[in-house]
């Protein structure tokens, strides 16, 4: 991971740009609050504990449901991809059922869940359950058959041959799915938060909206930035630590 | 005793009542190729001899993979038997280890050269501790020459080193049998050279059988003891010959005796002929 002192320096250019567009009147200075403001309000936020008050019940729903569904959807992505009978009875309900977005089930999952924790988990781990399940078993079916001949010929037995083979082969598709689905966790958690709840950054934001803290809310839109980059460069990490046989190469 | 205090200690004479350690029994092999039945072996049988070094070659097409992944278990035969060690084989059996022509794909990319070599031991033998187990696999990394790259990944390795792995890893098994398929066809001149000198030396000093897939008739004759010609479609083996060149060989003198001249040029217009006809 080279640091990209570019991109960050884009990203400081812009933000004066903005200063300035807010401070001379070239944007609604109402609407658009100066940076400047908007730091003024997250640094308040963060002395007072606001902040983090909010984040927690987001992250806590965040993580439970992403990970019932990674302990859902890996083992049934390894069943479909090692068994092909499997595969054809499940392909195209999963394929048919993923592309639809998982906000779009949260009215459902209202009906039957009402408007609490159980529903905004559970629209997670819905969300995260596809891209978890399609990554886990291309990443099985991927798996080179001259990698499971070698273990045929050495006379490895099929059980033993998963997690000494199969896994270790298909682990990087697997970590892949893994990183697309928190990010699309952490949309859907803001979205259902907004729609829902009484608490949550997602509800934070469109409640200092409601009331015209303007700053406030694009201090929580902000945190929501900085949560998916550092979430992300974890889980590179974390990659990087687990594929390093990939990567130091010669 | 160690490996190498045992080179060249193994007797490699010509015995007249050698065991056949495999025998192909009457096997037919059919495939389906765009919606096409064809046959690549009709009742062939044949019988290979215990401790031999035994190439099979032959034109492009002639089944000499399939052959090889039938006697391996790794494929079954549409009809017939192939016998190893007087009993049918049914699926990859022990004592036989098959190495892959892409030896970067059979390599676990995720485990250090002693790790993969470490597969191999503890899929044959039991070991009973770590230390046990890495004495043994540097053993083998000794012999195949790649001390110093015990915790190593593949990715840092050349192409030939990884086959020097792959070998190891099939070596550590103490396997009766060695089936490779065109081991060698990926590396450059040099290694390759240097890769069949190893194995020689390895062959001579350990009681293994080796069955050799290759389209290099050059290879084939300086290494084996004997050498199949498979014809093209379901003709079987057209030719059969025990190649008399003494051991140990070398890969200057060796070529420049007559006999493996004469071997050389007949065997390869044999094939060349064949594949022209296609």
């Amino acid at each position: 991971m080279k640091k990209s002192w570019s991109g960050f320096l884009l990203i400081i250019i812009l933000l004066i740009l903005w200063e300035l567009s807010s401070r001379n009147g070239w944007v609604d200075s109402v609407s658009v609050p100066q940076v400047s403001q908007i730091l003024k309000a997250w640094g308040g936020l963060i002395i007072t504990g606001e902040l983090f008050n909010q984040l927690l019940p987001s992250l806590a729903r965040v993580f439970i449901g992403f990970l019932l569904a990674a302990a859902v959807a890996i083992p049934l992505g390894i069943i479909m991809g090692m068994f092909s009978p499997v595969y054809r009875l499940l392909e195209p309900i999963t394929e048919f059922i993923r592309p639809i977005p998982a906000s779009a089930y949260i009215p459902i999952a209202i009906l039957f869940l009402g408007i609490g924790d159980e529903m905004k988990v559970f629209v997670i781990f819905l969300s995260c359950f596809f891209p978890i399940l399609l990554n886990t078993y291309s990443g099985v079916r991927g798996v080179d058959p001259v990698l499971i001949d070698t273990g045929r010929t050495f006379g490895v037995p099929k059980v033993q041959s998963l997690y000494q083979i199969i896994l270790p082969a298909s682990l990087p598709t697997v970590l892949t799915g893994l990183r697309i689905s928190i990010g699309i966790a952490i949309m859907v958690a803001v979205v259902a938060e907004m729609i829902s709840g009484n608490n949550g950054i997602g509800y934070y934001i469109l409640d200092m909206q409601r009331i015209f803290r303007v700053a406030e809310m694009f201090a929580g839109i902000f945190t929501l930035g900085i949560l998916g980059y550092t979430i992300n460069y974890l889980f590179l990490v974390l990659e990087k630590y687990l594929l390093r046989w990939r990567t130091n190469e010669v | 005793m160690s490996l190498q205090n045992s080179l060249a200690l193994y007797p490699k004479t010509e015995k007249a009542d050698v065991k056949k350690i495999i025998e192909i029994n009457n096997i037919t092999k059919q495939f389906n190729v765009n919606k096409k039945r064809i046959t690549v072996f009709n009742e062939f049988s044949y019988g290979i001899k215990e401790g031999s070094f035994l190439s099979i070659v032959g034109p492009s097409g002639c089944g000499k993979s399939t052959l090889l992944k039938m006697i391996s278990g790794l494929e079954q035969p549409t009809d017939g038997k192939v016998m190893f060690n007087g009993k049918a084989i049914s699926g990859p059996p022990k004592g036989m280890i098959y190495v892959f022509q892409q030896y970067s794909k059979s390599i676990f990319p995720w485990s250090t050269v002693l790790e993969n070599i470490e597969f191999g031991l503890r899929s044959h033998k039991k070991v009973k501790s770590k230390q046990e187990a890495k004495e043994k696999c540097m053993e083998y990394i000794r012999l195949v020459g790649l001390e110093g790259y015990e915790h190593h990944y593949p990715s840092q390795l050349s192409g030939g080193m990884q086959q020097r792995v792959v070998i190891a890893r099939a070596l550590i098994c103490e396997p009766e049998v060695l089936l490779m398929d065109e081991p060698f066809s990926a590396v450059d001149a040099m290694t390759r050279a240097i890769l069949q000198e190893l194995l020689l030396k390895i062959w001579e000093s350990i009681p293994i059988t080796i069955l050799f897939v290759t389209h290099d008739v050059d290879e084939a004759v300086f290494l084996s003891s004997q050498i199949i010609s498979l014809g093209k479609g379901d003709e079987g083996v057209k030719e059969d010959l025990e190649i008399t060149l003494p051991y140990p060989r070398d890969q200057v003198e060796t070529r420049k005796n007559s006999k493996f001249t004469t071997i050389q040029s007949k065997l390869f217009s044999s094939i060349f002929e064949q594949e022209k006809q296609a």
